[in-house]
C-alpha cells in the first residue's frame, strides 16, 4: 500500500468528500444495487488513494475519479464475464446502431387524434428505464449514463474517459440504440406495444373504420 | 448573421434523422442546424421523432437523483485514514 503523508491526506480529504455524493449517484446509476455502489465507491477511494501521487494537475480530480470509477466498474462487468469486450471498430459499421422506438411505434394515419409515442412513453415507470440501462454492456452503459443522466457534454465525457470524441459518439449512439431495443421488448412484454403480426391486423381494422 | 428562408438547402428526412441526437444534445452549430430546424418545421414526422427523443432524454435525466448516504461517507472517511 502506498502509504499518504499526512499532507497529502488531509489534502485528498478536502477535496475528495464533497465529491463522495457525486461518486456514490453516478455508481448507483451504473449498478441499480445500493451494495454495488458502496463497492464501486471504497474500490475507486481505494485505488485514488493509491494512485493520488501521479495525479499532475489536482484541480482536475473530478474526471480523475469519475475515469477511475468508470475503469472499475467495467473491470467489474468484466470479471463477471457477462459482458464481454466490445469491439468498437464493428460498431462503427453496425446498423443496429440505429434502432429507433419511435419508427417501431410511430403511427402516422393517427396524425391528428392522438400521440401514441408520447402515451406509451408515459407508461414506462423509472424502474422499466433503469433495468433497460442496466442491460446495457459496461462502455454503453457509461457513455449514456454520464450523457443523458449525469448530463455530461460530449466533450466532458471524453476528457474522464480518455477517449476520441468520435468514440464518444458511437458509444453513445449504440448504448441508445441497445436501450430503445430494450425498452421495445419491454413494452410487447408488458403489452403496452402489440406485437408485430397483432399490430398489423389491429393497423388494417382502424384503417377501415376511419 | 441570420440566414434567409430561401438560401436554406432542403435536406432529406435521412440527413435529417443523421442530425438529431447531435441536435438534441446541443452540439448541432451554424449551417447544418440552421438546415435541420428548416427541415422540422416542414416536416411533422422528423419534428415527432425530435420531440420523442427529447422526451426519452428528460425521462433518463429524471433518474438522477440526489444521494446522500452517510454509510458511504462513513467509509470513505475510514479507507482515508487507512492510507
Amino acid at each position: 500500500m502506498n502509504i499518504l503523508s499526512r499532507k497529502e491526506k488531509e489534502e485528498l480529504r478536502q477535496v475528495l468528500m464533497p465529491l463522495v455524493d457525486d461518486l456514490h449517484r453516478v455508481a448507483l446509476s451504473f449498478c441499480h444495487d445500493e451494495n454495488a455502489a458502496e463497492e464501486l465507491v471504497a474500490a475507486t477511494v481505494g485505488k485514488a488513494c493509491e494512485s493520488y501521487r501521479s495525479l499532475k494537475d489536482r484541480s482536475r480530480i473530478k474526471p480523475w475519479l469519475l475515469r477511475i470509477l468508470s475503469n472499475m466498474f467495467i473491470s467489474q462487468q468484466r470479471t463477471k464475464a457477462r459482458h464481454p469486450h466490445v469491439e468498437y471498430d464493428e460498431i462503427e459499421n453496425d446498423k443496429q446502431n440505429q434502432f429507433s422506438l419511435f419508427e417501431q411505434i410511430s403511427q402516422p394515419f393517427l396524425l391528428w387524434w392522438g400521440n401514441p409515442e408520447r402515451e406509451i412513453m408515459n407508461k414506462f415507470l423509472d424502474e422499466d428505464i433503469q433495468k433497460a440501462i442496466e442491460s446495457l454492456p459496461a462502455e454503453f452503459r457509461i457513455a449514456v449514463v454520464l450523457s443523458d443522466v449525469e448530463g455530461m457534454r460530449y466533450q466532458e465525457i471524453a476528457n474522464i474517459l480518455q477517449i476520441p470524441l468520435g468514440t464518444v459518439r458511437s458509444r453513445l449512439a449504440r448504448g441508445r440504440s441497445l436501450l430503445q431495443k430494450k425498452l421495445w421488448h419491454h413494452a410487447q412484454d408488458l403489452g403496452i406495444i402489440l406485437r408485430k403480426a397483432h399490430r398489423h391486423e389491429t393497423i388494417q381494422t382502424q384503417h377501415s373504420t376511419h | 448573421m441570420k440566414q434567409s428562408k430561401r438560401s436554406i438547402q432542403p435536406i432529406s428526412c435521412e440527413e435529417a434523422l443523421s442530425r438529431v441526437f447531435d441536435f438534441i444534445d446541443d452540439h448541432l452549430r451554424g449551417k447544418a442546424r440552421i438546415e435541420l430546424e428548416h427541415h422540422l418545421e416542414t416536416c411533422r414526422h422528423c419534428f415527432d421523432r425530435v420531440e420523442f427523443e427529447r422526451l426519452l432524454k428528460s425521462r433518463l435525466r429524471k433518474l438522477n437523483v440526489n444521494v446522500h448516504s452517510q454509510k458511504v461517507r462513513k467509509r470513505v472517511e475510514t479507507l482515508l485514514d487507512q492510507f
